[in-house]
């Protein structure tokens, strides 16, 4: 009896999930999506780039080893899924990442993939190889990579100095495709030959990018749609009202903000809005080499200083997360809890406390209501760069500081900040996975190039390698809070606010993901179709 | 080119009185819009002037929680994205344009007299040199060539202006070589070689007055252009660069982003633009008719 | 006749190489260019890398060669890469050229359809209310600048229609090709049309002033023949002037509208070329207005030299 009412609680429940199958419907083959994009591409390379710009329109080309699961919006070691590996084991003691390889996979142009492949591209990233990249932003990914070496031509292995768990999470991210051996990095960058699910048509700089489907793509059965056009209109209200009027079928993911996110439901009911973190963290980078904040006193009183809810309730109106370098939760993996940070000075609750002591440090120093130091805040000039600058300025007069705005035009700001040519900047830090490696090491360690601060802490550095190595995980978090904790107390780089973006599709289309840690990662696009 | 007789002209037109207050008034009747176009310049001069006693902020002080407010009492004009309050900047903005557009047109002007009078009066191979540098300058619009200035000086006040004055030379240049050509045929001219002075001094004392007239024609009709074309330069963001109010460029700021939530942001440092050029083509339409009737029309 | 032309030709031919020379210098003034550019948008400075990249472009080599190359190549066609999309500066220069002829000879057009009846109304009633209120339009209109009028007519599109035109090569209806060409091309051809009005009536007055005109009267002809007949006949002279000049005129116009409707042509190519420092880029395309002005020049010389055989023996 039991076994029968099990047999028909089984069919009943395959009846039901398939006719919420068939409501949702099958997906359907066919259309162009069309997208609009906020800027034009350096180039087509996503290795030589550091950009989102690069990796919406050009991330369906490519394949990677391994890739974080695309309709999983959470990031994580478990989300990890075969790409072009179709399985992978770490040595015994853990220094050697080797990766099975999937046979029967074809370049765009016919070519067979191979091993070869493997090495070539990560020989290219590590600088190991005769052809070179112009520009590599994550060569310091593969620091602890010594060579990679293939055992035929569908086995390839990553031998490492020591114990990295992070490298798969860093090999799992859109800004690790695989590229072919056979193209040179010249062509990449104008015309890229993937083995993914979209083949490339055309790059018109500041018109359009086109892709088109791969009927030959190794997953039978995808992609779903025929291709997808990306038309490039920098002006932001030319481009939503084009999105509201229909003439897109989506919006540039992960770009709008939230007061415009209002418009856009107003005017376009019907359309499906997310709004997620974007695990892009404001910062305000200090130049401690310099004066005045090479006094430790004051750069600790600007840290006290901020109100970081009013920040996040005047841009984001609330939506937004508030915590250290790690993105917080829900959306992040890695962030300390709540407690923990309150600890730290600035993050307390009580923001009138806060100041007070915080003028006090700058009496200490010599400045208060009589004497104001004046400073000069840098900043890119576009909105989500210029908005929060206006507002730090206005709060850092709570505590005697006069800041005045430095706006820089983008050609200008990284070389700005390289070579430490301002006080005190306002800095947006994007992070390509939600893993401590990327983050600590890109923006902390000394003489990393990204480190615009000049932060430089052998001890601190030392604790990163521990997490590093570090391969039981809960012991690593315990590391990652202790090391967050530390980075905040020396005032290195005061975070604060990880914002939230709005992304927006017409309701005909389905199978779209955004990812909640990253805005790097989710842009495979080959279970996307529209139901039209 | 005839040295205008005003006091016959003004007789021959029916003029009752030629002295004092009777002249100014009867001026101001025959060329009423000229006499407006100027009211016009003078208030933007003034509003340079008193920036800092009309503006009611401070142009640059930014106000995060008055952002893109509409305009108010408190901000007559609205403020923009970075709380800044609008009629301050435009205010303010009357200086660098007029900055801009007198030290540019003053600057085009002097170097292109200068060229045109030695092209017209020394003749020969100098004339030659010059016609050609001319033709070169000439070749380009306006705008290009300001906009390949400036992108080869960066940009920077002193810049923008010299990059605005450079194709001014060649069209002031052509005028006053023609006018010093004909002049240099005159009798007077002449008379004063035969008596032994020096070119320099003839070029100086008798041919430069008298070239006086058409020069300031030109160089009122350019005015107009050359604050168009730093708004143009400063909209394109190639011109005044940030923090300087120019009313070009917080037309590019509020093009980008506010077209649909903050109008005020597109109209009013437009209007500014419009209304100083007018009144600077209206003057300079009037002033023609005045100086140099034989351009009349 | 032959030797005018031919003087005139070498002479347009003097021009355009000091244009060659002097942008070529110009562009290589400041210090930064196309490498520091790349970088940055990389968010990322090496230093060695920058260096590999200097001489891939060849950007180390000394300033004149680098000019001898340019030249060189110009003269079989080859107007070297772009920095930016590494493709021949031709294929990229040449597809946007006809979306700029479209709009400037839309905006011609305009500017003529409006400008010279306009002028001769103004030139024929002068002294009247009307003359008075066209030479105020008139003069409005030059005082306007272009791109704020674009900027108005998206305002003005936005609230009637609650969209704005967006720039599609291939456009589907009459419709979405009007509003994408026509309305760019009355923004620019608005301040065209008042500088020919303001040149066609300057010049009708000049005719009618002339002495043939008062011996066709005093023939006896009418007054209407007169104005339209001898005159306009007459005053075709410069209105083809007005063309010459117009041509400089619109390139400066082109340049901001196509920027405030985003139409890739090539006159916006020029304001994106410079700020992404690509030379190739630049000078060609300043070779190329070049080219247009200086022969647009010469055409209507030739044409005024044609018809009045006065100007012929005089320079």
């Amino acid at each position: 009896m039991r076994s029968v009412r099990a047999l028909a609680a089984v069919a009943l429940s395959l009846l039901a999930a398939s006719s919420v199958a068939a409501l949702a419907g099958e997906p359907k083959n066919g259309g162009i999506l069309r997208v609009y994009h906020r800027d034009s591409p350096a180039s087509a390379s996503i290795h030589e780039e550091a950009t989102y710009s690069v990796n919406i329109p050009f991330m369906p080309i490519f394949n990677n080893l391994v890739i974080y699961k695309q309709d999983v919006p959470q990031n994580s070691m478990e989300s990890i899924v075969p790409d072009l590996a179709e399985s992978w084991a770490w040595s015994d003691d853990k220094k050697k990442l080797s990766f099975k390889l999937r046979q029967g996979v074809k370049w765009h142009d016919g070519k067979p993939f191979t091993s070869a492949d493997v090495k070539c591209t990560f020989d290219m990233l590590m600088g190991k190889s005769q052809q070179k990249f112009r520009k590599n932003p994550r060569k310091s990914w593969y620091d602890e990579v010594v060579d990679v070496t293939v055992n035929g031509d569908f086995e390839a292995s990553f031998n490492l100095k020591r114990p990295q768990p992070a490298l798969l999470a860093l090999l799992a991210s859109g800004y690790t495709p695989v590229y072919p051996c056979h193209v040179s990095p010249g062509d990449m960058r104008t015309k890229p030959t993937g083995t993914g699910p979209f083949k490339f048509v055309e790059f018109k700089a500041n018109e359009s990018i086109k892709i088109t489907r791969n009927p030959d793509y190794w997953k039978k059965g995808l992609p779903h749609l025929d291709g997808i056009e990306f038309t490039i209109i920098p002006n932001r209200s030319t481009a939503i009202l084009g999105f509201i009027s229909g003439q897109f079928d989506m919006t540039f993911p992960t770009e709008v903000s939230i007061p415009l996110l209002k418009d856009v439901q107003k005017q376009a009911p019907k359309a499906t809005c997310v709004v997620e973190p974007v695990n892009v963290s404001t910062n305000i980078i200090v130049n401690s080499s310099a004066p005045p904040f090479d006094n430790l006193d004051i750069r600790r009183a600007m840290a006290l200083a901020l109100d970081r809810k009013a920040f996040v309730s005047i841009l984001y109106e609330g939506q937004a997360d508030i915590g250290g370098t790690m993105l917080p939760a829900p959306g992040g993996l890695w962030a300390m809890p709540k407690e923990m940070l309150e600890t730290i000075p600035g993050y307390g609750p009580d923001i009138n406390a806060n100041r007070e002591e915080a003028r006090k440090l700058m009496a200490k120093a010599g400045y208060g209501p009589g004497k104001h130091l004046a400073v000069k805040v840098a900043t890119r000039n576009i909105p989500i760069y210029r908005d929060p600058a206006i507002i730090l300025i206005d709060q850092l007069k709570s505590i005697h500081i006069d800041g005045e705005l430095d706006v820089v035009e983008t050609a200008n700001w990284f070389s700005k900040v390289a070579r430490k040519d301002y006080t005190l900047g306002l800095n947006l830090t994007g992070n390509a996975v939600d893993d401590p490696d990327q983050s600590f090491y890109e923006n902390y360690s000394c003489g990393s190039e990204r480190n615009y601060t000049n932060y430089c802490n052998k001890d601190i550095e030392k604790l990163f390698d521990e997490q590093s190595a570090e391969t039981d995980v809960a012991k690593r978090k315990k590391l990652v809070w202790e090391i967050d904790k530390k980075l905040q107390e020396d005032v290195a780089r005061p975070i604060i606010y990880h914002g939230r973006m709005g992304s927006c599709w017409q309701p005909y289309v389905k199978g779209i993901t955004i990812m909640v840690n990253s805005s790097y990662n989710g842009y495979r696009y080959e279970d996307v179709w529209m139901d039209k | 080119m005839a040295v205008i007789n005003y006091d016959s002209e003004l007789r021959r037109a029916g003029a009752h009185s030629t002295h004092g207050w009777r002249k100014l008034t009867y001026l101001v009747q025959r060329h009423m819009l000229g006499a407006i176009g100027l009211v016009i310049m003078v208030l933007f001069v003034m509003a340079a002037l008193l920036a800092d006693f009309i503006g009611r902020y401070d142009p640059l002080s930014v106000d995060s929680l008055q952002r893109l407010a509409p305009p108010s009492a408190l901000h007559w004009l609205g403020t923009d994205s970075f709380g800044r309050d609008v009629w301050s900047r435009i205010i303010h903005g009357a200086r660098i344009s007029l900055a801009v557009g007198v030290g540019s047109t003053l600057l085009g002007s002097s170097i292109g007299v200068m060229v045109g009078l030695a092209s017209g009066y020394l003749s020969g191979w100098v004339d030659l040199v010059f016609q050609r540098i001319t033709d070169i300058l000439q070749a380009l619009p306006l705008l290009v060539l300001a906009l390949v200035m400036t992108a080869a000086l960066g940009p920077s006040l002193p810049n923008v202006i010299i990059a605005i004055a450079i194709p001014l030379i060649p069209t002031v240049a052509r005028v006053i070589r023609a006018n010093t050509l004909a002049l240099r045929e005159l009798p007077f001219v002449e008379a004063a070689k035969s008596v032994g002075m020096s070119e320099t001094r003839i070029a100086l004392r008798h041919v430069l007055p008298n070239t006086l007239a058409p020069l300031i024609v030109l160089a009122t009709a350019q005015l107009g252009s050359t604050i168009l074309t730093e708004a143009s330069l400063s909209f394109l963001g190639l011109g005044i660069p940030e923090p300087y109010p120019s009313w070009g460029r917080m037309l590019s700021e509020s093009a980008a982003e506010y077209v649909r939530t903050a109008p005020w942001l597109v109209i009013f440092p437009g209007v500014a633009i419009s209304l100083a050029v007018f009144g600077t083509n209206l003057f300079g339409d009037a002033l023609r008719d005045i100086l140099d009737p034989r351009q009349r029309g | 006749m032959f030797a005018y032309i031919v003087r005139r030709l070498i002479l347009m031919l003097v021009t355009l190489f000091g244009i060659s020379v002097i942008i070529f210098v110009l562009l290589r003034i400041v210090p930064g260019n196309i490498v520091d550019i790349l970088f940055d948008a990389a968010g990322f400075v090496d230093q060695a890398d920058k260096a590999n990249l200097e001489k891939e472009l060849g950007l180390d080599q000394p300033i004149f060669v680098q000019y001898l190359k340019w030249i060189g190549g110009l003269l079989h066609g080859d107007l070297g890469y772009s920095y930016v999309s590494e493709k021949p500066a031709l294929q990229e220069i040449l597809p946007r050229i006809p979306i700029t002829a479209r709009l400037a000879a839309l905006a011609l057009l305009f500017s003529a359809a409006i400008g010279i009846p306009l002028g001769v109304i103004s030139a024929v009633k002068q002294g009247t209310r009307l003359d008075y209120a066209l030479r105020v339009v008139s003069l409005s209109g030059l005082s306007l600048p272009s791109f704020w009028l674009g900027l108005l007519i998206l305002m003005a599109s936005v609230a009637m229609f609650g969209t704005m035109p967006i720039f599609n090569p291939n456009p589907r209806t009459w419709t979405e090709a009007f509003a994408i060409y026509c309305v760019p091309a009355m923004a620019v051809g608005f301040r065209s049309a008042a500088l020919v009005m303001r040149i066609t009536r300057s010049s009708m007055l000049e005719i009618l002033r002339q002495d043939y005109i008062r011996t066709a009267r005093a023939k006896g002809a009418s007054e209407s023949s007169v104005n339209y007949h001898h005159a306009l006949k007459n005053a075709v002279l410069p209105v083809i002037t007005i063309i010459g000049i117009e041509a400089a005129f619109l390139i400066g116009g082109l340049i901001v509208t196509e920027t405030v409707f985003n139409i890739p042509g090539v006159a916006r190519f020029l304001v994106e070329a410079i700020r992404w420092r690509d030379y190739p880029i630049v000078q060609n395309l300043v070779m190329l207005i070049a080219l247009v002005v200086v022969v647009t020049n010469f055409t209507v010389d030739m044409l005024y030299a044609a018809i009045d055989p006065r100007i012929r023996y005089t320079d």
